[in-house]
């Protein structure tokens, strides 16, 4: 069968509904069904999010954890059915789930970006480190020695700022 | 008031300015999404933790004095019809002019940064300016994050940044977004390809207002998907990247549309819509919002030159329900509203037809 609206590609969407008492039948193809708005496909952001919030089926039922959040009391469940999180502790009591969660959202679970100015003075100082090291392999592979002298010289100033933070 | 009061009355400045490529791109919105870390997130906070938050965020136009100036409103004590202005305005979300108990919105006087409290996260930082300018607007919206930050005790993370309710938004809890118009590319049918291709970017195309909302006239949002595992200027880059390839391909779109042997085609395109928002007396949201991207073409092309160029972002927030009831200053049934969308447009476009008429 070809498509309703188009007549060039075969109807792969086929829909009835029932409109003021009279069954409307319709038959497009997969484009024309994507541009006609009367069709939903029950895909949405909330359907698609709760679904991710699904125990990964690998791990069997033994492991799901029934507790709740000690600080909002949100439990697993309750996250799925919010599709969000209840509170920052949420992100430690369902450490596991939520690092799933996130591989699956952002193919990653690590934060390179900004940091709070104030509060985090360690996690800047433990970041310049890591750039810097980087950039002295480099160095190193481009055997660019002098550069690499200067690079490792300023790692370890920082690196002695962070065991003074640490002590 | 009068329709012609209405007109002249301030709207947001990113609507009323032209910036950095604004034949194209008529927006950029930078916003971050925030959290205290002594309270649960909003949808599992009790009254009195809702209540705590939005009580700080009275003290932020202080806080905030050297950014500009800022005034907090709670949502509950504002009018219906304001909040949907806001909403018309892209200040606020659709969710937030809902549900307003112990809610709030601290706007800046020119209406480039607004911030949300208590919606889905505790704040919700936006900046939002005319043309493509991302760098800048991530770097007001960063500035505004930081005097928060001295006041409002961050829910952060070494290994996951920013938490947030939503684990979508987590990391940099940034979304990035230009608002384009691409009458040319829609026109010579290849609005579908481009568009398809940047979903294979880890871009994200929307609709006007956002999630699950419609395209109306040809104006499409363009917004970074993932929030974690890169920094805020890779993404901004990226996203610049990608837009200033989308910018030059409406471009060879408009030319190939100018050529001689398809000019006369557009010209008569432009040249109805212009006669029909000149004239028409009843016009609903979405054909204003198609003519109205067929007269900024013709503009844009040099067809019709004694139109004011931003008349499409002022009238697109202009001709919504919210905006024409606040005009008449009273609730109108849709018929009514397309009827006043109409002479609101004829005063615009054609103020000559209206006296006559």
């Amino acid at each position: 069968m070809l498509c309703e609206q188009c007549g060039k590609k075969q109807a792969s969407v086929h829909v009835t509904k029932i409109q003021n008492g009279q069954k409307i039948e319709r038959h497009l193809c997969k484009e024309c069904a994507q541009q006609s708005s009367e069709f939903s496909t029950g895909i949405d952001f909330q359907n698609m999010l709760s679904s991710f919030f699904e125990y990964p089926q690998t791990w069997g039922q033994k492991a799901r954890p029934k507790q709740g959040c000690p600080v909002c009391g949100s439990t697993l469940t309750d996250i799925q059915n919010r599709s969000q999180l209840g509170c920052s502790q949420c992100y430690t009591t369902f450490d596991s789930e939520v690092n799933t969660l996130l591989r699956r959202i952002h193919g990653t679970t690590e934060h390179v970006g900004k940091i709070p100015e104030s509060s985090h003075g360690r996690i800047r100082l433990e970041r310049q480190v890591q750039d810097l090291r980087e950039q002295l392999q480099q160095a190193i592979a481009e055997e660019q020695y002098e550069k690499a002298a200067e690079l490792r010289d300023q790692i370890r100033s920082l690196e002695g700022q962070l065991d003074g933070k640490e002590g | 008031m009068g329709i012609g009061d209405a007109i002249r009355r301030a709207l947001s400045s990113w609507t009323k300015k032209e910036g950095p490529h604004g034949d194209i791109v008529l927006g950029t919105r930078v916003r971050l999404a925030r959290n205290s870390k002594d309270v649960p997130f909003p949808g599992a906070s009790s009254k009195e933790q809702l209540q705590s938050v939005l009580d700080q965020a009275r003290s932020f136009p202080d806080v905030l004095k050297d950014e500009g100036s800022f005034v907090f409103y709670d949502m509950a004590e504002m009018d219906a019809l304001d909040r949907d202005m806001l909403v018309e305005k892209h200040l606020i979300s659709p969710n937030h002019a809902r549900h307003t108990f112990h809610r709030g919105v601290i706007l800046r006087s020119d209406e480039d940064i607004s911030i949300m409290v208590n919606e889905e996260d505790h704040l919700r930082i936006q900046v939002l300016f005319p043309g493509l300018q991302l760098q800048q607007a991530w770097k007001h919206a960063s500035r505004v994050d930081d005097c928060l930050e001295s006041k409002f005790g961050y829910a952060f993370d070494k290994e996951r940044g920013y938490l947030t309710a939503c684990p979508t938004n987590v990391g940099t809890g940034m979304r990035a977004s230009v608002m384009l118009h691409l009458p040319a590319l829609a026109r010579v049918n290849r609005l579908r390809e481009v568009l398809g291709t940047v979903s294979q970017f880890g871009l994200v195309v929307r609709g006007l207002y956002g999630e699950g909302s419609e395209s109306y006239g040809n104006i499409y949002q363009l917004s970074n998907q993932v929030t974690l595992g890169h920094r805020e200027e890779e993404m901004i880059e990226h996203l610049e990247r990608v837009t200033k390839q989308i910018i030059q391909s409406e471009r060879q779109a408009r030319e190939y549309l100018s050529q001689p042997e398809r000019r006369l085609a557009v010209e008569d395109t432009v040249y109805r819509a212009f006669g029909v928002l000149s004239f028409a007396r009843i016009l609903s949201t979405e054909e204003a919002m198609q003519l109205l991207s067929d007269v900024r073409l013709g503009m844009d092309l040099g067809f019709i030159h004694h139109l004011d160029k931003e008349i499409l972002k002022e009238l697109m927030v202009m001709i919504r329900a919210a905006h024409l009831q606040k005009i008449m200053g009273q609730n109108l049934p849709p018929e009514e509203r397309d009827k006043l969308r109409a002479s609101l447009v004829r005063e615009k476009l054609n103020p000559q037809a209206l006296k006559k008429s």
